[in-house]
């Protein structure tokens, strides 16, 4: 099978002018970052703005991009600085409300979902530089190098951040009735090692 | 004490870079300490947490922006012949900002002008004319590829991807070409051998599509795509698929809907 070609050299193609090339770069990185965004604002009408903003900006700004830079960390950069000026228009820090949060189901069946549920919630009611270096290192992936890249932290910095963030996220889980986070997945806990 | 050692070890143990002692001490505290043990359950939860899909809209708003920017970048190449790698200030940016239009067109009259000087009174057209060309070819190349490899994909809703990409090509390309016949051919969804057939669809002037569809009639088993097929080849007035046709219309084991378009198409080529 012929390789999948490289982020780099369709970024190298869009600065050059072949904003088709954009099309392929959309397709591999609109749901990651909607989901980043929607888990970290729990607005998905305003995270689709923002993930339009991000292909908007990388249009606008493609000749910044340079040859050799890694696309992952520098997608993420725009996205973070888009979000940031959002924020900023808007003046108020993203509260968490009830309603934003997905709705928890009843039944057994669903108890699953219900954990789920209970998750999200508890990141929305994390301060958002915390919920925001959990998404980045747990649920997208991001080695902490890149994440040191973008918030302009020693990667040390950004380990210690995660694991605290990690344990606040354990205590509001709790707190919102989480219960054990285990749920009987003791085996799973040997996963990496 | 240990929680502390663990606090140091977990991070690197999100991300699978634990080795020898420090991996050995992780697992065997994690069966001992509840504490540990729920904050590495509640880390795997948050990786294991489903991704969000954006509304379809997402993707409509993005392609009217894309295709927004073409656009403008078209209109720009027209006031420089020849240099075409497009604006950074094209249509798309004062469509999204459109009470900043106005100087937006000032300032891409100036860098028209700016890069007019640059190029032209340099005498140095032809240098930048090149460099366009090695880029364009770069393009088509890179086209190219993502066509091919698209169409090898294993889900047949990227070979369909493939597919559409195809029609981005401004020409024929006898390679895209042979690539969308062989989908027609021997895919195993019938949904992608339609879309490669639509695809196709504009390369009526190439005998070596004409010939491919004749081919593919003779081997295709779907009635879909069959009639699709004998549609094609009579729009293209292709005679040349008559005897084809024939063996269709006289199959007993071909669909009779399938057999009755082959009489029918035979009845206006002859």
């Amino acid at each position: 099978m012929t390789r999948p070609v490289p982020d780099e050299e369709l970024m190298m193609l869009v600065r050059g002018g072949a904003g088709d090339m954009l099309g392929v770069l959309f397709d591999r990185y609109q749901v990651p970052l909607f989901s980043f965004y929607s888990k970290l604002t729990g607005d998905r009408a305003a995270s689709e703005d923002l993930v339009q903003e991000v292909f908007v900006r990388i249009l606008k700004y493609r000749r910044s991009y340079r040859p050799g830079t890694a696309f992952r960390p520098w997608i993420y950069k725009i996205a973070r600085n888009a979000h940031a000026d959002q924020a900023r228009r808007r003046r108020t820090e993203v509260e968490f409300k009830p309603e934003m949060a997905p709705s928890i189901l009843e039944n057994d069946r669903a108890a699953a979902s219900q954990q789920e549920a209970l998750l999200h919630r508890a990141l929305l009611e994390l301060p958002e530089a915390k919920r925001e270096v959990l998404l980045l290192s747990r649920f997208q992936g991001l080695p902490y190098g890149e994440i040191a890249e973008l918030t302009g932290c020693p990667p040390g910095a950004v380990k210690v951040r995660v694991h605290r963030a990690l344990e606040e996220l354990r205590d509001v889980f709790l707190r919102l009735g989480g219960g054990r986070a285990t749920n009987g997945r003791v085996a799973g806990v040997n996963h990496g090692l | 004490m240990d929680c502390d050692r663990m606090a140091k070890l977990l991070p690197d143990y999100w991300q699978g870079a634990l080795r020898g002692h420090d991996a050995e001490f992780v697992a065997a505290h994690l069966q001992v300490c509840t504490a540990c043990h729920e904050l590495v359950a509640l880390g795997e939860r948050l990786a294991e947490l489903p991704p969000e899909q954006p509304s379809p809209a997402l993707r409509e708003r993005f392609h009217a922006m894309l295709d927004a920017y073409e656009e403008g970048r078209g209109e720009a190449s027209h006031f420089l012949p020849g240099v075409s790698g497009g604006w950074p200030w094209g249509r798309n940016w004062m469509w999204t900002r459109p009470s900043v239009a106005i100087g937006a067109a000032a300032v891409l009259l100036l860098a028209v002008g700016f890069m007019a000087g640059r190029y032209l009174s340099d005498g140095q057209a032809a240098h930048a004319q090149q460099e366009m060309a090695g880029m364009q070819s770069e393009l088509t190349n890179m086209r190219q590829l993502m066509v091919l490899s698209m169409l090898q994909q294993d889900s047949a809703s990227q070979r369909i991807q493939g597919v559409n990409w195809s029609r981005r090509q401004p020409k024929a390309d006898p390679m895209i070409l042979g690539a969308l016949l062989h989908t027609l051919r021997y895919d195993s969804s019938v949904d992608v051998r339609l879309a490669a057939l639509d695809a196709l669809s504009r390369y009526g002037n190439q005998t070596q599509v004409r010939q491919g569809l004749t081919e593919a009639l003779e081997s295709q088993q779907s009635p879909l795509v069959q009639v699709e097929l004998i549609d094609l080849l009579v729009a293209w007035r292709d005679g040349s698929a008559l005897d084809q046709l024939h063996r269709i219309e006289r199959d007993k084991n071909v669909d009779p809907a399938v057999r009755e378009r082959a009489r029918r198409a035979i009845d206006q080529l002859s």
